[in-house]
């Protein structure tokens, strides 16, 4: 054929895939998210539930190899948790704001668009991870790694239910603290070693943000220790048993949901990636698999620190049993998707937050970090002690 | 103060000043003392015997509005510049440089603006066709016997009397 | 290569960062390259070039007749497509001493002031794109999507629809126009309180904004600037007011200005700004000539003569075109003097001692076209 097919002469018609603006189905959408929120229920109950018992149960933690086993087992398990969570909030990210902002979002892959980030990471996982000339290569390739790790070494810290949890750490706030910081240094050095100078920019704004709002956020997880007399997480979740601990630390529970939206590099505190200014930020020259790295990232810290806010003031898995034994295996399926519904709550008041707001300054979030929230953390520390002096001399 | 050489006309609404070279900035520095205070535009054009510079003025608080032009031949084609009292035409004068070859002395930045800076030819100019090659049988017009800014009927410059 | 495409550092300065910003950055509206000196995140020194999308249309519109010039005058300014005609056409009109018929005034007005919306609803969504949030972004286009359909089912086109001509418009428009604008104002007249909400009203905007890129009133009518800028530097400086041209001294309208001159006046002006309009196009829906030609006695070939300037106020400011016709077909010289080419000399003034940030915010509130800098 000498000429381009007209489109009626074409043997294979395009087919409309996935979305037909004439028939919305918002029924399949629901079920298509319900969905992936039990698969992620599932994967919780794996990891935090069926292993750590069954280890527990038989003794084989005892034993060395029986715990490498379980090391290794609930190492896979937490990487494969956190992709999950990632490409599920990353598609509800993309869903949400797409609801917010009247359009329909992603469309064409899976029911309703549910495997839009499957295909996006399988995309990443194709693309060439180039790396320009003068970048300083270890560190370069170094970082991505550094601030995935540091993201995916937090899950090790959550318990989701009375007993489900994969390491009972005696110092879990301390250790939430030191390893959240040290994603903050994966993000530094990226910017640093890739000789770009909206690179270089973004490493500053990045260490001047994330220094600053690490030391309230230190603070407000502090008061809440000084408060329930223990650093343990599920001592502080036993502690909320009469109160949350949202109403006595109030000012601390501010104090910890602005600088963890600033942790999270989420607008209005988008600074270091902010790419109307300084094009990608830290991650300029990232591509490929490390650049999704560093997005997968900060989509598990979506979803770590709700949690961790959940587990600190929102009472956990607190919620009614209906009768069940708080330590038999149904309430703990029952516990973990209370603290699942939780975070999905907060999660959903994060991504709207995202959705609203412009952006700050660099100097307006300096300002607030070192002259608000420092002083009202101090203040929130203080409260805390004098709660607990007033509820120890009862 | 020596007699500034210009011929001033009303065409609608506007003055217009047709003005001998030597006086241009002169009797721009007196227009801006009457009030002119904004700058509306400047143009660079090539009228086929020489260059001419057009300037728009306007009078915020006045509401008058002026129009001040001069021509220079093409092998001096300089007036002085006047970015010092209207800012603005800063950038106007540039362009009417990097358009149609204009030269502007003292203005503080005497660069191309749209054009490559290492640009041969001003676009503008009748002597070349929209594809930037020289029009072979492009001739310059001689200069008039009697320039527009003199006070002659008989040879007032066509391009001038659109309200006749 | 267009050079010098760096500025020198300061001799013994080792603290100073010279940074390219554009012409391909992200928030430079277009194709515009700011050269800029940093120390830290405070801008020390800033140059900025443009000509990345220099097309010469002078050039182009000298080898044109004066009816084949309208459809490029569009292509300037290609957010408010159609206020780009209006200048040249009455120039070309004052020459040929054309009268224009009742009708046809209010119809150019009403589609004058439509495009200024539609214009200040972009500038809106990118604008606020710059300061960071995505969702005025969209709300904004779906809004400025009806004003794109009134143009295509009147003109047939939609961005750049070549509607006005010498005389009137082009073609009348249809019986359901009025009622369908009608329609349209009472719908954004809804929608105008989620845009205070979202942008004047928001505290991190107020934080981003006010006191930001303060231009002084002296310096902003030395410079040449118009429109929204030079009215939020206390300036009632309107071409509408000014010198009207088609009804406009019919209508009553206020000039929205403010005296601070920083960014967070130069948005409210604009805000307001879509006010005016709306109130405009209703009082023009009122008082539009039912019946009645829609385009006045125009000779079939133009040929005018003579050399006129008019200026027009369109969206971005003060637009005026420059013709030059010695009575043949084709026009001697046109030159357009675009606002945001005049507005953006104010970048050195408005950079030098600003955040980075800031320049960003000042960019947008400046808002610049490229297509129409460039020309």
């Amino acid at each position: 054929m000498s000429r381009m097919p007209l489109p009626t002469e074409r043997l294979v018609q395009p087919k409309l895939v996935g979305y037909d603006p004439t028939h919305p189905r918002p029924w399949l959408e629901r079920i298509a998210y319900a969905l992936f929120f039990s698969a992620l229920w599932v994967m919780v109950v794996l990891a935090y539930g069926v292993v750590p018992t069954v280890f527990r149960h038989y003794g084989w933690l005892e034993s060395p190899w029986g715990f490498a086993a379980y090391a290794v087992i609930e190492a896979v398990l937490a990487f494969l948790l956190a992709a999950v969570v990632a490409l599920i909030l990353i598609v509800v990210l993309r869903k949400y704001l797409g609801k917010v902002q009247e359009r329909v979002g992603p469309m064409h892959y899976g029911p309703a668009g549910v495997f839009q980030t499957v295909f996006d990471a399988l995309k990443l996982l194709g693309k060439e991870d180039f790396a320009p000339r003068r970048v300083d290569w270890l560190i370069f390739r170094l970082a991505p790694a550094i601030v995935f790790v540091s993201a995916f070494m937090l899950m090790v810290a959550i318990p989701v239910a009375p007993g489900w949890l994969m390491a009972d750490l005696d110092v879990g706030l301390l250790y939430i603290v030191a390893v959240s910081t040290l994603g903050a240094y994966g993000v530094v050095l990226g910017g640093l070693s890739q000789g770009n100078k909206w690179g270089l920019l973004g490493a500053f704004r990045a260490g001047a943000q994330l220094v600053s709002y690490e030391v309230p956020l230190a603070i407000a997880l502090l008061s809440v220790g000084v408060y329930s007399g223990s650093l343990r997480f599920v001592d502080i979740v036993e502690h909320q048993y009469g109160l949350w601990h949202v109403v006595p630390l109030f000012i601390s529970f501010v104090v910890y949901l602005v600088a963890s939206i600033a942790e999270l590099k989420a607008t209005p505190f988008d600074l270091p990636e902010a790419e109307s200014e300084i094009v990608a930020g830290y991650n300029t020259e990232y591509s490929g698999m490390s650049f999704a790295f560093f997005f997968l990232a900060e989509f598990v810290e979506l979803f770590l620190l709700p949690g961790f806010m959940v587990l600190l003031f929102f009472g956990g898995w607190h919620g009614p049993l209906f009768g069940l034994d708080p330590q038999s295996f149904a309430a703990g399926m029952l516990q973990s998707l209370y603290f699942l519904l939780k975070v999905a709550v907060w999660v959903w008041i994060y991504l709207w937050i995202r959705a609203t707001l412009p952006r700050f300054r660099d100097d307006q979030l300096m300002d607030l970090a070192w002259k608000g929230l420092l002083p009202l953390s101090l203040v929130g520390l203080l409260v805390a002690a004098l709660l607990r002096i007033f509820l120890e001399v009862l | 103060m020596t007699e500034l050489r210009f011929k001033k006309t009303t065409e609608f609404d506007e003055e217009v000043y047709a003005v001998h070279p030597e006086d241009y900035r002169a009797l721009l520095e007196a227009l801006k003392s009457e009030g002119f205070d904004y700058p509306r535009s400047l143009t660079g054009m090539d009228t086929g015997y020489g260059l001419r510079v057009v300037v728009h003025l306007y009078g915020i608080e006045s509401g008058r509005k002026a129009t001040v032009y001069t021509d220079v031949p093409y092998d001096a084609p300089e007036v002085p510049s006047v970015t010092d009292l209207w800012p603005g035409l800063e950038w106007f004068e540039r362009e009417a440089y990097d358009l149609v070859g204009l030269r502007f002395a003292g203005h503080p930045d005497h660069r191309r603006i749209l054009l490559e800076e290492d640009w041969t030819l001003h676009p503008l100019l009748k002597r070349y066709d929209t594809g930037g090659y020289l029009l072979p049988d492009w001739q310059p017009a001689p200069w008039p016997e009697t320039p527009p800014w003199q006070e002659e009927e008989a040879a007032e410059e066509s391009q001038e009397g659109g309200e006749a | 290569m267009r050079g010098p495409t760096t500025i020198d550092p300061v001799p013994g300065r080792t603290d100073e960062m010279i940074i390219n910003m554009g012409p391909q950055h992200p928030a430079t509206h277009g194709v515009l390259k700011v050269v800029v000196g940093l120390d830290g995140e405070r801008i020390t020194r800033a140059v900025p070039h443009i000509g990345f999308l220099h097309r010469n249309h002078e050039k182009i519109e000298e080898a044109r007749t004066y009816s084949q010039i309208i459809s490029y005058a569009d292509r300037m300014d290609y957010v408010s497509g159609l206020q780009n005609e209006l200048p040249f056409i009455l120039a070309v009109e004052d020459l040929l001493g054309v009268e224009v018929p009742k009708r046809a005034q209010y119809l150019r007005v009403i589609f004058f002031e439509l495009f200024r919306i539609a214009s200040h609803l972009v500038w809106l969504g990118t604008g606020m794109l710059d300061l960071g949030a995505i969702t005025p972004f969209l709300y904004t286009f779906r809004d400025r999507e009806m004003i794109l359909d009134l143009t295509e089912k009147t003109a047939g086109a939609r961005m750049l629809p070549n509607y006005y001509t010498f005389g009137g418009v082009r073609r009348d428009v249809h019986p359901d126009f009025f009622k369908d604008v009608a329609e349209f104002l009472d719908f954004f007249e809804t929608r105008l309180p989620d845009y205070y909400a979202l942008v004047l009203d928001s505290p991190v905007f107020q934080a981003r904004a006010v006191g930001v890129g303060v231009l002084s009133k002296e310096r902003a009518i030395a410079r040449g600037a118009s429109g929204p800028v030079i009215r939020a530097s206390g300036v009632p400086y309107d071409v509408r007011k000014a010198e009207p041209y088609d009804a406009y001294d019919e209508f009553e309208f206020e000039i929205p200005t403010r005296p601070e001159g920083d960014v967070y006046a130069r948005f409210w002006v604009r805000f307001k700004e879509m006010e005016e309009s709306v109130k405009i196009i209703r009082q023009a829906l009122e008082k539009v000539p039912k019946v009645g030609p829609y385009k006045g006695k125009v000779p079939p070939r133009v040929k005018p003569k003579g050399a006129r300037y008019r200026a027009v106020e369109i969206a971005r400011g003060h637009l005026g075109t420059y013709v030059v016709a010695d009575g043949s077909e084709y026009p001697v010289r046109i030159k357009h003097r675009s606002p945001s080419f005049a507005n953006l000399q104010l970048i050195p003034d408005l950079f030098v001692g600003a955040r980075f940030a800031d320049a960003i915010a000042i960019l947008s509130s400046l808002d610049p076209v490229f297509g129409e800098v460039d020309r």
